[in-house]
């Protein structure tokens, strides 16, 4: 449709440079509109990623001249076991936070879409986490993740386990802790997405399947699940940039400990980088992280387009 | 339609070059704006910006800051606060972005040196050789191929502190000279209580130091040649006295603070550094908390000779991009000279001046412990600078605080974890 409104003033006959100017002075009108958003885009992002794209091949202190060292940094890179360790680590979050946001949301959507009372106060009650500071978030969790006076081994003492984890002391619970924080902090903002994906489904598709003797977990299946692709492909891809960027509640719950167990690739560009003053190397950290996104994005996008046809 | 547009289409080009020229001008001013910094010698009112840490809780900036005032009417300090877990990380940044604060504080050694390398701090080799009649702790490790960058105006090192009245109690003298041995025992003694009521023997905080500076300093090791079998005996009797209960257990003791962990009277004993005099001294002035404290010398190896610890100096230094250089100069002088020493005595700090008159001040202070013991543990005969200078320093202060932090919530046995703490600083050195 928006195409066949374009084609036509094309197909009248051309009137020569007045069109053209015509066209230029749109353009330009239109070029003005988006000018205030893209001088801030363009220097405080655009520009930014490009130097450190470049950086990327180079060695710099942020002091001396910076000094052309060709690939050097990525073969450094084969050969750090700091960075293989957080991209472990970094996969192991994503694959963690990933699926279990996406479904809690979706969970938490599907429950509060009904007539419940009270429901927009749950609704809000779900979300508030998201607006709530990521530093208040990080260091109440760190409390209730506590081994000895923390409530969650309370809890579980209490119901009868015994040989509790140790949780944020432990290398091998550090993680899942930190999972679950970032799960219950971000399930709220993509319950909104899919709470507006589950109103625009037509009442009517759903008496239809009634009439036709479909139960609930028919609908669901058949119903909910496939009209909300649109929506569940935003929030994959949304979800899996964030996870990959992952760093502030990291940084504020276990700074990487113990050891190296939740150290992520984003704080390892930050310590390299920032800490160290090894720019270029932090850099060529952040490119490769850059490509991990990227690719895993372009992926989801074709076999969302392949899904489409 | 046509014909008034092509009126209009014509002013347009003219109008958005305008804007960018404009935009260009604004540009460039506030790009001038930047590098204002190179003036030679001040006069008139100055205002001196300082980067400090917590300078609520460190009373010892204010007392520099107003003796300095005091001396040199036309100045004023203006102090930039800055957290103080993120200040290292913090003046990196402000360095790095060309930042004109006057005066940086150096927090510890191993910034100090990276800074200097890079070339962020002016030069005062001129300040320290016209002050060589001064003496001061600390100074050598300062020292870069003959050159310095900071002058050191306090230093600390280690002491035992603890709680007089716990020791009284339990009929145990207090902590003189102990063995490592004896001050494991004293702390699981000392332990007792359940839950929220428990009074710890000891406390651990979970710095790196905490073991390894003090098993480097006793021991002779070296911290940065990568064989660390010397840390062994240090972490044996620390895990032995975190498995009997008788310190904070380490991941708890992650979200702990020694200050409130002392001050509120949870723990019996406590190896910490001499900056936190200062801090006990105001809380109790202030009435904050009512603790009997006391301070001896750190335990030391069985047949050991005279009082050997660690510490590290705190120096002030001039940035190279300071905006008031010779004001800048001259509060670096006079906060390592005689002046600066006498006032941050006053809050309980101990500068790196050393002068019989400076250390009567010190012991005369209003609330300082003066006992035999606080004057032996205010003598130390040794102090090891806590962490050697290379161009490796942080790197392995990296993987030795994240091989510690393995050890001590026991996922890696002492020998694993010295074995890796070796692999991986072999790897950084070669």
């Amino acid at each position: 449709m928006a195409n066949a409104v374009t084609e036509a003033p094309r197909g009248a006959p051309p009137r020569g440079s007045a069109q053209k100017r015509r066209k230029r002075r749109n353009t330009l009108i239109g070029w003005s509109f988006i000018l205030p958003n893209f001088v801030g885009f363009a220097l405080f992002t655009l520009v930014p990623v490009i130097a450190a794209f470049a950086l990327a091949f180079l060695e710099w202190d942020s002091y001396s001249a910076p000094e052309w060292v060709g690939l050097d940094n990525f073969a450094e890179m084969l050969e750090d076991e700091n960075f293989r360790v957080a991209l472990g680590n970094t996969l192991y979050y994503a694959a963690g936070h990933i699926p279990l946001t996406l479904m809690a949301a979706l969970g938490l959507a599907i429950v509060l879409n009904g007539k419940l009372r009270g429901v927009g106060f749950f609704r809000t009650a779900a979300f508030f986490p998201y607006v709530t500071s990521l530093v208040a978030v990080a260091v109440v969790w760190r409390m209730l993740f506590n081994p000895t006076a923390g409530p969650v081994n309370q809890f579980l003492a209490a119901v009868g386990f015994s040989d509790l984890p140790t949780w944020l002391s432990s290398t091998d619970w550090a993680m899942p802790a930190v999972i679950v924080t970032s799960v219950w902090r971000d399930m709220g903002y993509y319950m909104v997405l899919y709470l507006a994906g589950l109103q625009s489904i037509p009442e009517e598709y759903y008496e239809a399947a009634r009439m036709d003797g479909a139960n609930a977990w028919h609908r669901f299946w058949h119903i909910t699940l496939p009209s909300l692709r649109p929506t569940t492909f935003f929030v994959l891809v949304m979800l899996t940039i964030q996870s990959f960027k992952i760093l502030d509640l990291i940084v504020v719950m276990t700074d990487g400990g113990p050891g190296r167990s939740t150290l992520v690739l984003a704080q390892l560009v930050y310590r390299e980088g920032i800490v160290e003053g090894h720019f270029g190397y932090s850099s060529a950290i952040a490119l490769v992280l850059f490509v991990i996104v990227l690719s895993v994005t372009v992926v989801q996008f074709r076999l969302n387009e392949r899904r489409n046809r | 339609m046509v014909t008034p547009n092509k009126h209009r289409g014509g002013g347009r080009p003219g109008r958005f070059r305008r804007a960018l020229v404009a935009l260009t001008a604004v540009a460039l001013v506030t790009a001038g704006c930047g590098s204002g910094g190179e003036a030679a010698e001040e006069s008139g009112p100055v205002t001196l910006t300082v980067s400090v840490w917590n300078l609520a809780a460190t009373p010892e900036f204010q007392a520099v800051f107003d003796a300095f005032e005091k001396a040199n009417p036309d100045v004023t300090v203006q102090p930039v606060d800055i957290l103080a877990e993120d200040y290292p990380a913090k003046v990196t940044t402000m360095l790095a972005g060309g930042d004109t604060t006057d005066v940086i504080t150096m927090k510890n050694v191993t910034d100090y040196s990276r800074y200097a390398s890079r070339g962020q701090l002016a030069d005062v080799t001129d300040l320290v050789k016209s002050k060589q009649d001064l003496k001061l702790a600390g100074l050598e490790a300062f020292d870069v191929e003959g050159k310095y960058f900071a002058m050191p105006y306090r230093n600390d090192y280690w002491v035992l502190y603890y709680n007089k009245k716990m020791f009284d109690a339990a009929g145990i003298a207090h902590p003189d000279k102990l063995t490592w041995d004896q001050y494991a025992e004293i702390a699981k003694k000392l332990t007792k209580g359940e839950g929220e009521q428990k009074v710890y023997g000891t406390y651990h905080h979970t710095w790196r130091s905490v073991v390894q500076a003090i098993s480097a300093a006793q021991n002779d090791g070296d911290q940065i040649t990568g064989d660390f079998e010397f840390f062994k005996d240090q972490y044996e009797m620390a895990l032995d006295v975190q498995k009997a209960g008788a310190t904070l257990d380490f991941g708890s003791a992650k979200q702990a603070s020694y200050r409130t962990m002392f001050e509120t009277e949870k723990t019996a004993m406590m190896p910490m550094g001499t900056w936190y005099v200062a801090g006990i001294l105001k809380n109790k002035a202030e009435g904050k908390t009512a603790v009997d404290w006391g301070i001896a010398p750190m335990p030391q190896k069985p047949g050991a000779s005279g009082v050997t610890t660690f510490g590290s100096p705190t120096a002030f230094a001039v940035n190279k991009n300071a905006k008031h250089t010779a004001t800048a100069k001259k509060f670096v002088e006079f906060a390592a000279g005689l002046e600066g020493a006498k006032a941050i005595t006053k809050v309980g700090v101990v500068p790196s001046l050393q002068s019989p008159e400076i250390t009567q001040e010190y012991a005369a202070l209003e609330g300082m412990p003066s006992d035999e013991l606080a004057k032996t543990a205010l003598a130390p005969d040794k102090t090891v600078l806590e962490m050697p200078v290379s161009e490796h320093t942080s790197d392995v202060d990296t993987i030795l605080k994240e091989e510690h932090e393995l050890i001590m919530v026991g996922e890696k046995s002492v020998e694993d974890g010295i074995a890796s703490m070796r692999d991986r600083v072999k790897k950084v050195l070669d």
